[in-house]
């Protein structure tokens, strides 16, 4: 996976792009460090460009909502579409973390 | 592991096994004492290339200062059958007067680790006999670390598999509760995420579980282990699949790291009424392969056990008949993340799984859908698999 990191102001965008899968997790760790880092405090996540999602792909976006939640910032998903929409229906991640 | 003052101690003793080859005594003699006097205590010597390969023989030493142009046996053929027959990698010293530049490659072609000119030079000598005999500890601590480590996970590898039922003790469960199971399990990496269970209900249910842990190694197979002790310390309604699968859920919150949930499929099969009622946490969709040839797959979306602890599952069910047959399955049997368009659909797998079961019975059907899906057999390995077949019988 690839990521970029727009700020304005409180708000940030960050666009995964490529797959997001077990073998991203060192690479996650700097996108979960940056949301707990930057002064934003409404952080979207988009996944227009993500290809594909595996569970540990899942458990990533989870740990850094959980992560963003314990310093008062809130995430969001947005442009799921494609295999990202087929894994978040079925695992009902709408409900932990809110789809935009 | 070793004393980290070791290599300090043995800067002044150390007591590798070094053989020092040459015809000439003084050289010889020479080296030797070179050695000695940089604290190496443990030199045998050898007057040319057979001496040298009946020493070698009979045991390996730690390092080879092996001089070239010797009667009987020279140093390339030494280098050459310590390589070749013996099949030894130890370090191989060459010291040589030869300077042209051809003669001190072909040196390293036939095996040699090393090459110092003579005549020796005391201090250049102990450099590289040091950085010889220290590049080799580390290898062997490595090697020996490394092989330790392999052990260690076939053994929880062994006891992960020992939680599994084999199909005869499941079918001791299902046979007398109308049902037959046929099953596979294969943990990726040597450890996997993957668990499943069969429990008797009552004489006429029986409940089959099927959850994948996410990731997959050492922290999946230590959670899958936690995993197991929950799911049979969790004997109250076990007869309601979406009440069971919910506290399944909520207990699985308290012991995982937030990054870290299963999906689940949890299911109860009813003799008297054929009746497969279930509940699911983003398990991949089992499918129903209907006696008639039809076929359908479950409704299995529900909400990631171990992400919140209290998560509501959907109560369904699918009423089942004679000769139907329910195949659950993990994940790594449709996913293809190198090319996601290969990626299987339920249909894809009902198809499959048709052609394979046409006017067979079910036994080998686990490895019969494996060599299907996976033309290249290395694949498997990438994520852990679980195959389960059951039969309304």
């Amino acid at each position: 996976m690839e990521y970029r990191i727009d700020t304005q102001g409180e708000r940030a965008v960050i666009k995964i792009q490529g797959v997001l899968t077990f073998d991203d997790h060192e690479k996650f760790k700097g996108v979960v460090k940056s949301i707990t880092g930057d002064d934003a405090k409404q952080i979207e996540i988009n996944l227009a460009e993500t290809k594909m999602i595996d569970s540990a792909g899942i458990g990533m976006l989870l740990l850094a909502n959980d992560k963003a939640k314990k310093v008062g910032k809130t995430v969001q998903l947005s442009g799921v579409t494609g295999h990202v929409a087929k894994v978040v229906e079925l695992s009902k991640v709408d409900q932990l973390i809110p789809i935009i | 592991m070793e004393d980290p003052l070791y290599d300090a101690e043995m800067q002044h003793s150390d007591d590798s096994r070094i053989l020092v080859v040459d015809d000439l005594r003084s050289s010889r003699m020479l080296i030797g004492a070179v050695l000695a006097a940089a604290g190496f205590s443990n030199i045998e010597y050898a007057s040319d290339g057979v001496e040298a390969m009946a020493k070698i023989r009979e045991s390996s030493p730690d390092l080879l200062v092996l001089d070239i142009m010797m009667p009987n046996m020279d140093g390339f053929e030494v280098c050459r059958r310590v390589r070749t027959d013996l099949g030894l990698d130890i370090p191989i010293l060459v010291q040589s007067g030869i300077q042209e530049a051809e003669e001190r490659v072909r040196v390293f072609d036939e095996g040699a680790t090393d090459l110092v000119s003579k005549p020796i030079n005391a201090s250049e000598l102990i450099s590289r006999v040091r950085v010889h005999v220290e590049h080799r500890r580390l290898l062997s601590s490595l090697r020996q670390y490394q092989s330790r480590m392999e052990e260690e996970l076939r053994t929880a590898e062994a006891m992960q598999i020992s939680l599994l039922k084999t199909d005869e003790e499941a079918s001791a469960i299902t046979n007398p509760r109308g049902a037959k199971i046929v099953s596979h399990y294969q943990p990726s990496n040597k450890l996997g995420g993957d668990l499943w269970q069969i429990f008797p209900i009552d004489e006429d249910r029986f409940g089959l579980l099927e959850v994948d842990l996410s990731g997959h190694g050492v922290t999946a197979a230590i959670n899958a282990f936690r995993l197991h002790m929950l799911i049979e310390s969790l004997t109250e309604d076990r007869d309601n699949p979406a009440k069971w699968l919910g506290d399944l859920a909520s207990n699985l919150y308290k012991i995982l790291p937030v990054e870290h949930f299963a999906t689940a499929f949890y299911a109860v099969f009813d003799k008297r009424t054929q009746m497969l009622e279930f509940a699911s946490g983003a398990a991949p969709a089992p499918v129903v392969l209907r006696q008639n040839g039809e076929h359908e797959a479950l409704d299995a979306s529900g909400m990631l056990l171990g992400c919140s602890d209290d998560t509501v599952y959907e109560a369904r069910s699918v009423q089942l008949n004679e000769g139907d047959r329910v195949l659950l399955y993990s994940d790594a049997l449709v996913e293809d993340f190198k090319d996601m368009d290969k990626s299987l659909s339920e249909d894809d797998v009902a198809e499959i799984s048709k052609k394979i079961l046409a006017g067979r019975d079910i036994t080998d059907f686990p490895a019969r859908i494996i060599e299907k899906v996976f033309e290249d057999p290395s694949e498997i390995m990438r994520d852990d698999l679980t195959i389960i077949l059951m039969e309304v019988s």
